[in-house]
This record gives C-alpha cells, structure tokens and sequence, in this order.
C-alpha cells in the first residue's frame, strides 16, 4: 500500500547542528539521487536554513533508525537522534503545519511559504512529483496562505526595522511615492535604509555629519548623499525621516519641523527615531500631521505583535489541522482506490 | 393594510442591509477576510431587491393617472428609501472597486438606517401627486440632490475611518484595526475625491430647485427653510474645498469640516421638513 513519509530535522534540534549546516548545502539533485537509489519516485525536498525535511511517497514502511542513517548519509554528520519520521496523517498535519508558519522561529512568518513553493517546483521540474505530491504541496499553500488571512497569525510585523515600514504604509499607504531621508550612516541607519528600499520608495537621501560617511553609504546604496547643514530645509520634501545618529543631543528639533511642515500643505510626516540616546526632541509628536515613533514604540508593538500571534496560534493550528485531515482522507480514499473530491478550485489559484 | 410586494422588498433590503452592516462590524474585530467577502455579497442582494422595490413602487405609483412618468420620491417612504439605496449603491461601487471593504462599519449603518426609517416610519401609501409637483423636474431636482447626499453620507463615514486610524498613529500603540484600515493619506484622498464630486451634484441640484421654484412659483429663491439650509450646506463644502485647495488643509481638521458638512445634510434632510412651508411635503406639512 502506498504511504507517505517524512524525514526531517529542524531547528529545534542542537544537537544536531552540524548536520542541519551540511543538509543547507546539500543540493537537491543528490538528494533526488539518493531516494531513488532507495526505490523512491516521488519527492520533494524542502531544505531551507532552519529545516531540512524530504517528503516521499512509496510502498514501504520505514523506520527511525532508517531515517537517521538517510540524514547522516546525506550531511556526513551524526543526527543524534534528533531527526524525526512522521507517516500519512502525520506527515500532512507536519506539513500543513510547516507550510502555515506555525513551526517557524518567528511564528506566522511568510517567507516559508515561498520556500515550500519553491521546494515543489523543484522536485516538479526534477520530475520527481506525482499524483499524491502534486495535490499535498498544492493543498500545502493553499492551506499556508487561508491560515494567514482567515487567522491573526500573520498580522502585524514582528521586528523593529519592519514595524517602521507597516507603520510607514498605515500613514502613506504604498511606499512607492514617498521619499525618505536618513540621518546618520550607521548599522541601524543601513539596516532601515536597506528596508526601506525593498518598499521600492520613490527616493532616498543620506545625511552624515561626516560627509565621506555618509557619502560612502549612499554610495552602496544607489541613493543621494546630503550636506549635513543641508538637512533641515531637506524636511520640507520628504515624507519619512529615519533619524540614527549616534549624537549625545538631539538634533532635530520642533521649530525646524514646525517651519517645515507649514510647507508641507498638510502631507503627513513620519520620523522614526531609532538612535540612542535619541534624536528628536520629544514635543516634535504633538506638531498636527507629524508622528514621530521612537526606538522604544517600534519594540512594544512588535512585542505586542508577536504575542498577539502567539494567541493566535490556537485557532491556526485548528485550521491547518483540518485541512489536514481532508487531505489524509484524500490520500487514504487514493490509496484505496477510491477518489473523493477536495475544493481543488481553492487549491488551483495558487 | 395588505403587504404589497414594494413594501415586502423594502423590507428584505433593510434585513439584508442590516446583516450586511452587522457583518463589517464583524469583519472590524475579526480576523478573517471572509466576513468582507460576505458583506459585500449581501449588500449586493439588498440593493438588487432595493432596485426590485423601487420598481415595484413605480408601477404602483404609475396606477394613478395624473403620476404617471413622474418618479415617487415625493413622500418620506419614498425619499428615506431612495437616499438608502443610493448610499448602498454608491459604498457597493466605490468601496467595492477600492477594496475598502472594512468601511463598511462606517458607512453602511446610514443605509440601514435609512431603509429602517422608510420600513418602521414612514407611510408607505401611494397618493396622487399635488399639481404643484407635476413636473418632470420631480424625476430630477430631488434624486440629484438626495444623490449628493448619499455621497456626503460616504464621505462622513470615509472621514470617521480617518479620524480613527489618525489617533491610533498618533498614540503610538496601535491596535490590529490600524493595520488593516486603509492609510491616512489614501482615507484622506477618498473623502476629499468623493466631496469634490459631490459637491457640484448638490450645486447642480439646488441650482435646478431654483429654475424649477421659477417656473412653478415664479420666483427663483425665496428663503424657505429648505432653500437656507441647503445654501448653507453647500457653503460648508465649498468652505472645505476651498481650505483644502487654498490652505493645504487636510488630515483631521479638514474632516471635521466635513462633518459639519454633513451635519447640514441630515438637518437639511430631515429636521427642515419642520420648518419649512414649501418642502414640507415630507412630513405632511406642505
């Protein structure tokens, strides 16, 4: 009788540490060649840097020990036992699980779900998927992307450079019009500058009290350079001021902004004040239309965000779970013989 | 009375409207996106059946011979349910194409209310049209006007939504409801961009109460209680448009500007019937 297993070992194993950095590296192609040494013809390997799990379909019933010696082989190093082997049911809740952001570091995370996408294609182009892979990894996303909008699991960012951003999008909407200036050419002010350009933003200037810094910064990051004494008529133009110095006295203050906003016709202005101590003067919030967010603001509501997630992980569990389960009684009817019907038009929009 | 199939229908549209209102409050504190989805669904019945019951009072009205071709938004039933209607239609179509979805707490509750008021208030009896309003303007004046009003009736509740997602920016502790309303700057250009086109249909409309006042009174303005409100009402948004053009006013001041506004509007509609001798035919008075 047909089964489906799974081999895997994630991040919440340690011990196994070394091996988990050899299976990154490990490319599919050997991966494929193995199994099929093994008898095995229909695969995908979902390999990323804090998981490495093979999903296969074949008439065996395989064991733990078989399942280590396979990892071992794979990352010519010991596994220690941490490895897991789930069958049927357990491999589908696992991957519905894995796939729904729910056994990620950072709970609710979409990036997995493209990785799961990609691992599909692969074995696709590879040859090695089948009836059974094809309609588990195609359920797989449509299960990974209803969890994320039917529950709060993916609401809200969860690290201080991306609140900045979402925070940026509830007062603009999409960055792609707005212009950002950042103060400073430190780690942070890369970091968030860095950020800020995978929004795509119409446009971004540098400014450093040292020219060459800043200069040097801007530079890498194909944006404009500005003359420090330069920034404050600066405001007057820009729509999100990251402001990351490392000064021991703020420096911008609330006449300079207030001077700029009256000749903003009302456009919002949004200053993120990441530096330590900080860099805007505190009365700076209270000027109409500004909003200014500081180092402390950004880490409470991703705090907040990420516990916000956690309660929610209850109610996303049921609902990956489910599917789950409809698609085991899929694959069990298919095993029989039979067919029953899943909503394959949900599944076929990805 | 016996149930005509108008007043049937008005009252599966305020049923429809009021589970379509209950659902975007829903879809406020929840999660899940199919709650929109719903909504929107069930607002989409409700205005068919709202344009099944206008029907259905139009072949009703037409059975009196001196109405006939006359539009019968010349009683409160008709008008409460006509402004209902074109404030559903109007979030279906511009909340709808926008995907703003979540809006619909703030603007559908006027569209329940308008048809609740129409279903529990109002006299659904269909008389003859008085000589006075014999005219074809009585297709026009009042439907372009109520039109403006069902666009002021969005734009109040586009400005809400603004008011809210500005102080929770401002508090710097937003809730989940922040992320998911639309941003300050796009809630503040909705509201400016139906305001600017509602704001020459009231004008039309009033300027067309005029022309018809002259032909059936002989004078153009006369000061009716009707005739001052919607003057002031128009001054208001004019006010807004031009603090808006002229002194870049935007954001929350703006919006309250714009409330007022709308302020207006409800008196205009509702409490000048009181007042007024010659638009006092809603409330029986005229």
């Amino acid at each position: 009788m047909s089964r489906l297993t799974l081999v895997g070992l994630n991040h919440k194993s340690n011990a196994a540490l070394a091996a988990r950095e050899m299976l990154a590296i490990v490319p599919a192609a050997k991966v494929f060649e193995l199994l099929k040494s093994e008898g095995v013809n229909e695969a995908v390997v979902l390999s990323t840097c804090n998981r490495f799990e093979l999903y296969f379909c074949d008439e065996r019933e395989r064991e733990a020990g078989w399942a280590s010696e396979l990892l071992e082989r794979l990352s010519g190093a010991p596994v220690e036992g941490d490895s897991y082997l789930l069958g049927d049911g357990a491999a589908v809740e696992h991957l519905f699980t894995v796939a729904s952001g729910l056994d990620s570091l950072v709970i609710g995370e979409t990036e997995i779900l493209g990785q799961v996408k990609a691992a599909y294609e692969q074995a696709k182009a590879a040859g090695m998927t089948g009836k059974r892979t094809n309609v588990l990894f195609q359920r797989a996303l449509f299960t990974g992307k209803k969890v994320r909008s039917d529950t709060a699991i993916a609401v809200g960012q969860t690290s201080v450079a991306s609140v900045a951003v979402q925070m940026a999008e509830t007062i603009f909407g999409t960055l792609s019009r707005s212009e950002v200036l950042i103060l400073g050419a430190g780690q942070m002010a890369e970091m968030t500058a860095r950020h800020m350009l995978s929004k795509k933003v119409a446009k971004l200037t540098i400014s450093n009290r040292t020219w060459e810094r800043g200069k040097a910064l801007a530079d890498t990051l194909q944006a404009a350079a500005l003359a420090w004494e330069h920034f404050p008529s600066a405001l007057e133009g820009v729509d999100i001021v990251i402001a990351s110095t490392g000064s021991e006295k703020p420096i911008l203050h609330r006449a300079a902004v207030e001077a700029a906003m009256q000749r903003r016709g009302g456009r919002s202005l949004f200053i993120i004040d990441i530096a330590m101590p900080r860099d805007v003067d505190e009365d700076v919030h209270g000027l109409e239309h500004v909003y200014v967010y500081r180092l402390a603001d950004l880490e409470a509501i991703a705090q907040k965000n990420l516990s916000c997630r956690g309660q929610e992980m209850q109610n996303a569990q049921a609902l990956a779970g489910a599917k789950a389960r409809e698609m085991s009684e899929w694959l069990e009817a298919l095993a029989a013989g039979r067919e029953v019907s899943l909503k394959h038009s949900a599944a076929e929009k990805i | 009375m016996a149930l005509t199939i108008e007043v049937f229908l008005t009252r599966i549209t305020f049923a429809l409207y009021a589970a379509a209102t209950g659902l975007a409050f829903a879809y406020l504190f929840s999660k899940t996106e199919k709650w929109s989805t719903w909504m929107l669904r069930l607002l989409g019945v409700g205005v068919l059946c709202h344009l099944g019951s206008f029907a259905a009072r139009q072949y009703l009205f037409w059975q009196i011979p001196e109405n006939h071709w006359f539009l019968s938004i010349n009683s409160f039933f008709g008008a409460l349910s006509y402004l209902s209607l074109a404030i559903a239609g109007t979030f279906f179509i511009v909340e709808g194409k926008h995907r703003l979805g979540i809006l619909g707490a703030f603007v559908l509750p006027f569209a329940t209310i308008g048809a609740g008021a129409a279903v529990f208030f109002a006299d659904p009896k269909i008389g003859g049209l008085s000589p006075a309003l014999q005219s074809y303007w009585i297709n026009i004046h009042p439907m372009v006007l109520m039109t403006s009003y069902a666009m002021f009736g969005n734009a109040f509740g586009v400005g809400v939504a603004l008011l809210i997602q500005e102080r929770q920016i401002k508090s710097r502790k937003p809730s989940e409801l922040c992320y998911r309303l639309p941003s300050i700057e796009e809630l503040d250009d909705l509201n400016y961009k139906i305001i600017v086109a509602a704001f020459p249909v009231l004008t039309v409309g009033i300027i067309m109460g005029g022309i018809w006042a002259y032909n059936a009174w002989g004078r153009f303005w006369g000061w009716d209680a009707k005739e001052t409100w919607a003057l002031i009402t128009a001054l208001i948004y004019a006010g807004y448009l031009h603090m808006r053009f002229v002194k870049g006013l935007r954001g929350r001041k703006a919006v309250y500007v714009s409330m007022l506004g709308f302020a207006s509007v409800v008196f205009t509609f509702i409490g000048v019937n009181y007042l007024s001798e010659l638009h006092g035919y809603l409330s029986g008075r005229g």
